[in-house]
């Protein structure tokens, strides 16, 4: 009766299921995007200890604010990166801070961690998650379209496909994607 | 003139050809050219090189430090016990799509109900048992509490304190002996904030145990009791695999 194989209506269920108070749907969550928070953290802080620290905050914030969760945007995932921005800023914050308090203590040169500034970061670690996850041939079409930076004809070719199929493709793969980024947005910016 | 269709505003996102008008009409609506520029941008992001090295698991820890700081903020209700049974006529579409994987898990109204219940007992539980607990009584329990399977909440052990000369003990007492694997057990008390937790001792094998804990940790908030299963794998941390725990009362 029901068909499980599709991520999008699998995320909307653990979605419902969260807001719904299932301790079980978090543990899932977890399961299926702790190393995504994980590496958007350590990505943008360099150190195990506070990308750890932000992935609890991040999964305790979900949980706390399972509310402000609305399954019909789809994946769960662009909902935690939203969150995640959040918690990477306050440590870079509280950083900043504590740079500040150091140098009125003392004038030595303290020394920035090395760690990227893109605040795209984010974003583009989700998109590569959101490319691995949806299934083929969309990411496949949309990989050759975006990061190979293949002509449509060329893809449609190569795939031995309609090229009305490959645009097709392309248009529902890329309004996808947008979605997630909306959310993201979304989320972020509360 | 009607706003271009999104598959419309994704071509000319993409610089594929589309109708003149319909170009011309993007160029002077900020909603479709706001549209554009988005996907424009996604299609940025996404065709960027991302050198990353793979995905990064946070360590096992991180999940048992996430689920002491919710339990802390959020004791813990004994669930319901489970009901097998058809949908009642009355179940709602919006009912059955929330619990299709499976009639395991009992109707929403009868679970507020019994929560409901099961609230209201506690409570009465629960001012007993504090009469007791802070009862003047120097050698007596100062508190104890339920050990509770993580998943499904069933208890399965109790903990308690008790004062022991001048300084305090953590009984722990399983009500049957927990399988350890090729592993061992290990005791934890872990702080209420979720961040940090102290090792008490290695649970023998048996059903019950003491360990000598102090005051100063309880006042310091470790006071989710924590069993956990443990390989001989020279890591002095967590597994992160609990098998029972119990917050004791402040």
């Amino acid at each position: 009766m029901h068909v499980h194989d599709d991520p999008d209506v699998e995320s909307a269920e653990l979605a419902v299921r969260l807001v719904g108070g299932d301790r079980e749907a978090l543990a899932e969550m977890y399961r299926r995007w702790s190393p995504l928070v994980h590496t958007i953290a350590l990505r943008a802080l360099g150190t195990r200890e506070d990308a750890e620290d932000v992935v609890q905050q991040v999964f305790v914030a979900a949980w706390r604010g399972r509310a402000t969760l609305r399954p019909d945007r789809g994946s769960p995932a662009a909902w935690l990166v939203g969150i995640t921005r959040h918690r990477v800023a306050d440590v870079r914050t509280q950083r900043y801070r504590a740079h500040r308090n150091l140098q009125a203590l003392a004038t030595e040169v303290v020394t920035e961690p090395t760690t990227t500034h893109d605040s795209d970061w984010a974003e583009r670690l989700l998109l590569v998650h959101e490319l691995e996850r949806m299934g083929d041939p969309r990411a496949t079409v949309l990989r050759m379209a975006f990061i190979e930076d293949r002509t449509h004809d060329d893809i449609a070719r190569t795939l031995e496909m309609p090229l009305g199929t490959v645009k097709s493709h392309v248009r529902r793969g890329l309004l996808e994607l947008r979605d997630r980024l909306k959310e993201v947005e979304r989320v972020a910016s509360d | 003139m009607s706003h271009p269709t999104d598959d419309e505003l994704v071509d000319l996102a993409l610089g594929e050809p589309v109708d003149a008008e319909r170009s011309a009409h993007v160029a002077t609506c900020d909603e479709c050219s706001a549209t554009v520029e988005q996907l424009r941008r996604t299609v940025r992001l996404a065709s960027g090189q991302v050198s990353y090295a793979g995905w990064q698991a946070p360590d096992d820890a991180v999940w048992a430090r996430v689920t002491a700081e919710i339990d802390a903020d959020d004791p813990p209700v004994v669930e319901a016990p489970e009901i097998t049974t058809a949908s009642p006529p009355g179940e709602t579409a919006y009912d059955r799509r929330v619990h299709r994987d499976g009639a395991r898990r009992p109707s929403r109204r009868r679970t507020a109900a019994w929560v409901g219940a099961l609230v209201a007992a506690s409570l009465v539980v629960g001012l007993l048992a504090g009469r007791a607990i802070w009862s003047p009584n120097e050698s007596g329990s100062v508190s104890q509490v339920a050990l509770k399977t993580l998943d499904t909440r069933q208890r399965e052990g109790e903990a308690s304190v008790v004062r022991a000369g001048d300084g305090l003990d953590l009984n722990v007492v399983t009500d049957r002996p927990l399988d350890a694997g090729d592993g061992y057990l290990e005791v934890w008390l872990i702080n209420a904030d979720g961040k940090r937790m102290v090792s008490v001792g290695v649970l023998r094998p048996g059903e019950a145990d003491t360990f000598p804990i102090s005051q100063a940790l309880i006042d310091q908030g470790y006071v989710v009791v924590d069993i956990s299963k443990e390989q001989f794998d020279d890591k002095p941390a967590h597994s992160g695999d609990s098998l029972l725990r119990g917050q004791l009362p402040a």
